[in-house]
């Protein structure tokens, strides 16, 4: 459709006007409900946000409404208390040294087992499936037992590498669906080029692992923040633990007080949720990269 | 200004290399952290300044979590200096031998009180320096209770079922009762002769609960309190007794909640929250029951790095004065014999039936009752909430169960 | 194309991690479960009895449905809502961010902070939920919702899949993002409705996704035990009790580590026979 076909019929131009007008109202009362959907799901982090500026008092008389006014106590509390800071650096760090191990090593033992279809593929997987499947609380005395003889307890490098070896299984599976969907004719012309099996890994199939290794570094990112055996079994340090491993002590394990959960909790996630904020856009520019190519 | 910079920088220097030789004494705890202090910062200052040659590195781990963090490192060598423990533990790993034998000549051990000896010596080995008796009972809202024209906590059935009368007429919620703990409490209480003891045979598998006629009264008590209008039992049932239950008695929104006297401290910090600590009403007693905990103690692991420093640490607690600071802040009851109460005035009811004899030592903390029996206990009081009508034989065999299946 | 078997030397840094960290302890683990090893100290050999103690309890073969029934309950609704947040936001790019961020904020949360948050909000008595509704005039809809043995099971799995639908929607925009842009294009040209393009044209290729979601989400939720740990502890009277949720109270509720791996090795069993069956199904619809 173009101009000329416009001007020629104005009558028809006019009913395209209304069904343009129709189509922008769908798409608009589309765009609200899911916002609306979309909103309802953050109601109970709303609420965890709202009862951590309540006093006690206050979470007793309204348990439900809006504060009456920002109470800062709970938070001047938790901050003074938590050795927070420090905590949060170290879980920084140790997310980040995991997310390139798990993402280096993860995406490459993917690339044949996506590739080929053989009995080693089909036992390999089934060893990561295994991994995936093992409840991590069972292995638990064995694991300590490796890092002790292998010197790795109380150490970054250790727990590094006991989060490293948790999320592997998931990456191994998340790239090897991944490499399996992007067509072989790609390394094909590559191949041609007499480019060895590393070259094609590194110059054609990484290039295109942007959003999934988006996706697993929230994983990631995800697991670190919030598991806290590992860091409790395995660093003694106390400059070394997590933030979660500081909100369990702050919080403590009889009788649960809301005016102590809620403003730790919210102090623990906070991190990640701003990190995450900063990854969505690396998440959008893989994609959006993927799809020029 | 230069050279002062160059002599700091070389003091702290010094300093360090001065730190390299202290011993540093790995403490493992579940208490002690910022929501349950127990006095220990003060503890650990003034242990320090005693022991200047040792800096004590306190670690908080969860009392849930111990169990998957310390046997690791008992099984493999590389153990705390000192690890807090409970009579379970203190069973467990010292039957595993990965325990030291503190002696049972110290002085402190003789000072012990004989049931908590008897619960805590193994083979004649003594691997643990209990530090608390801590109590379970009714916390009680005062206002609320004065509200309905009652001014003392109940502490006898009667006079329970008549404030649940009144506070339910005056529309106040009277009680928490969760099939989890709180039913736990009162079942216990009503189901343990202080004067009998039963509770043994019951969790050897020499007497059965079903034929147990405490057991069966107390059930049928149950039931009474809901004719009672105390609580309603399908509601109440699946309550969570650890967190939302004290948010509602913080909230003033019940009037009478069965839990530990760990809750003190943090109810007093509740502003205008008038509450005091009672036993827990009984058949058994017109003064109420008071229910005993054996709390945690100090244990050396046998692998321990400083097993000189941990000595040291455990001798300090054993003096009255500094153990002391440890019960205040906890609200809680010296194992030791003579030691001066250092409970707060609002549970004054709870101490004097201690007092007047009428307590029993928690059969779970005392490991009389089998592990196993204690999630039993807290499934089939909640069936049994909601389904009242049941026999007491349906929830008494299953505990009869759980006995003979952890033989 | 033909490949050389050197290709698996990419696996090897994986495998060794692998095999160090899970093959290893789960030999290790079996080994245990022929034991009456109590966690610590020496472990006594006794044969298959905690096998047969497994297989001869309706408890246990009870807990195992549970858990499939939970699973199943869980997978399917994170599948269906995983797939319907995806297929919006791909057509509505304005909010496709903001919403997928949105979404994913629950599953960013340890679970138990969300544990203890939703204790709060179901709460029978002043909790967020019955609060609300009783505002909004629905109190007759109220429930004991934690405590109703009837109820049990599907509040905490709700809680779940709040918590990951967001993980499921994201892994659906990573395949639609895949989608080739002349496929949806081909189709609204022969002027295929919304629903049809999604039927037919978006939801085949979106297979290996699909794969990946439910692969995990049932792997990720056979071995939960978190939420219902922490919300009921397997309450009331067992409603909720997982398998997991005796594992875990059998380590260190009892510490029969012995008659613990016994179960966890069933556990593991259970999984992978789900993993396989699930993988051999999706393979073919794919």
């Amino acid at each position: 459709m173009d101009a000329t076909t416009h001007a020629a019929n104005p009558a028809k131009a006019r009913n395209l006007d209304t069904v343009l007008l129709r189509k922008r109202l769908k798409s608009g009362l589309a765009h609200g409900a899911v916002l609306v959907l979309v909103l309802i799901m953050l109601l109970p982090l709303v609420y965890m946000v709202m009862m951590s500026f309540k006093t006690s008092t206050e979470i007793a008389q309204n348990p439900l409404g809006l504060p009456e006014s920002l109470y800062w106590g709970n938070y001047m509390r938790a901050l003074s208390e938590m050795g927070y800071v420090r905590s949060v650096l170290n879980s920084l760090a140790i997310t980040v040294s995991v997310i390139l191990i798990v993402v280096l090593a993860g995406a490459m033992a993917a690339y044949p087992l996506a590739r080929m279809k053989s009995r080693i593929s089909r036992i390999i997987v089934m060893i990561m499936a295994l991994g995936l499947a093992t409840p991590n609380f069972v292995t638990i005395t064995p694991i300590y037992v490796i890092f002790r003889d292998l010197g790795l307890l109380d150490s970054y490098l250790g727990i590094v590498l006991a989060f490293a070896a948790l999320k592997m299984p998931l990456a191994v599976f998340f790239y090897t669906g991944f490499i399996a969907a992007i067509p072989l004719e790609l390394e094909e012309a590559a191949k041609l080029d007499n480019c060895s099996n590393w070259q094609i890994f590194w110059h054609v199939i990484r290039p295109l692992l942007g959003p999934v290794t988006a996706t697993l570094s929230l994983f990631v990112m995800i697991m670190v923040w919030n598991d806290f055996i590992y860091p409790l079994l395995l660093l003694t340090d106390k400059d070394k633990l997590t933030v979660m491993i500081a909100v369990y002590k702050f919080v403590g394990n009889t009788g649960i007080d809301p005016t102590r959960l809620f403003p730790a909790a919210v102090l623990g996630s906070l991190p990640l949720l701003l990190m995450f904020a900063f990854f969505q856009r690396k998440i959008m520019a893989g994609s959006t990269a993927g799809a020029v190519k | 200004m230069t050279r002062n910079l160059l002599s700091t920088t070389l003091f702290a220097l010094l300093a360090g290399t001065a730190a390299h030789a202290q011993i540093v004494l790995d403490v493992v705890a579940w208490k002690g952290n910022e929501a349950e202090p127990a006095g220990m910062p003060q503890l650990i200052e003034k242990f320090e300044a005693e022991h200047p040659e040792i800096t004590v590195d306190l670690t908080f781990v969860a009392r849930k979590d111990i169990d998957k963090v310390i046997p690791p490192r008992l099984q493999s060598g590389n153990p705390p200096d000192v690890t807090m423990v409970d009579s379970a533990l203190n069973k467990l790993w010292g039957e595993a031998g990965f325990l030291t034998d503190l002696g049972t000549d110290a002085d402190w051990v003789q000072r012990m009180k004989p049931e908590v000896r008897e619960v805590l010596e193994l083979d004649g080995a003594m691997l643990t320096q209990p530090l608390e008796i801590i109590g379970m009972g009714n916390f009680v809202n005062m206002d609320l209770l004065a509200q309905a024209g009652i001014q003392t906590p109940p502490v006898t059935l009667d006079e329970l079922t008549a404030a649940c009368g009144a506070l339910a007429e005056q529309g106040i919620s009277p009680m928490i009762f969760s099939g989890g703990f709180s039913a736990m409490l009162f079942v216990g209480a009503n189901g343990i002769d202080p004067a009998a003891g039963n509770a043994a045979a019951l969790g050897a598998g020499d007497d059965r609960f079903v034929e147990d006629a405490s057991f069966n009264q107390a059930l049928d008590r149950v039931r009474a309190l809901v004719d009672a209008q105390c609580f309603d039992p399908e509601l109440q049932a699946g309550l969570d007794p650890w967190a939302t239950a004290p948010q509602e008695f913080r909230s003033g929104n019940v009037a009478i909640l069965p839990q530990g006297a760990w809750n003190i401290g943090s109810f007093q910090q509740v502003e205008g929250l008038n509450f005091q600590f009672a036993p827990m009403p009984s058949g058994f007693s017109d003064k109420g029951v008071a229910l005993d905990l054996v709390g945690p103690g100090w244990a050396i692991p046998r692998d321990a790095e400083h097993a000189d420093a941990a000595r040291a640490w455990v001798d300090f607690f054993a003096k009255p004065e500094n153990l002391a600071i440890f019960l205040q802040a906890e609200n809680a009851y010296s194992p030791y014999e003579g030691a001066e109460t250092q409970m707060p005035e609002l549970a004054a009811s709870y101490t004097a039936a201690r007092d007047a004899g009428s307590a029993i030592l928690w059969p779970f903390s005392t490991l009389e009752f089998p592990k196993a029996l204690q999630p039993e206990w807290e499934d089939s009081l909640t069936g049994f909430l909601l389904n009242l009508d049941d026999p007491n034989e349906d929830t008494l065999q299953r505990w009869d169960d759980a006995v003979e299946d952890s033989l | 194309m033909r490949r050389s078997y050197n290709l698996y030397l990419f696996s090897l840094p994986a495998l060794i991690v692998l095999v160090l960290f899970f093959v290893h302890p789960v030999i290790l683990t079996f080994d245990m479960s022929l034991t009456s090893f109590k966690g610590i100290g020496e472990a006594k050999d006794i044969g298959w009895r905690n096998y047969e103690r497994i297989f001869t309890r309706d408890r246990y073969l009870d807990e195992i449905w549970l858990t499939l029934w939970y699973t199943v309950i869980v997978v399917s609704a994170l599948t269906v809502t995983g797939l319907f947040f995806a297929a919006m936001l791909h057509r509505l790019p304005a909010i496709r961010n903001f919403s997928r961020a949105a979404l994913y904020t629950p599953a960013m949360m340890s679970f138990v902070v969300v544990g203890y948050v939703w204790q709060f909000l179901y709460s029978p008595i002043n909790g967020g939920i019955n609060v609300a509704l009783r505002d909004l005039g629905l109190g007759w809809i109220e429930q004991n919702w934690l405590g109703d043995p009837d109820i049990a099971l599907y509040a905490v799995a709700f809680v779940q899949i709040w918590m990951f639908t967001g993980f499921t929607c994201a892994i659906f925009l990573a395949g639609f993002a895949n989608i080739p842009e002349e496929i949806g294009e081909a189709g609204r040209l022969e002027g295929a409705s919304s629903w049809q393009r999604f039927r037919y044209l978006e939801l085949p290729l979106l297979g290996p996704s699909i794969t990946v979601s439910v692969m995990l989400t049932t792997i990720g939720t056979l071995k939960t035990f978190e939420l219902p740990f922490i919300l009921t502890k397997g309450g009331p009277d067992g409603a909720t009790r997982l398998l997991s949720i005796d594992i875990i109270d059998n380590l260190f509720g009892q510490y029969k580590f012995g008659f613990a791996s016994a179960l966890s090795i069933v556990m593991l069993a259970v999984v992978l026979v789900v993993a396989l069956v699930q993988n051999r199904l999706l393979a073919e619809k794919e």
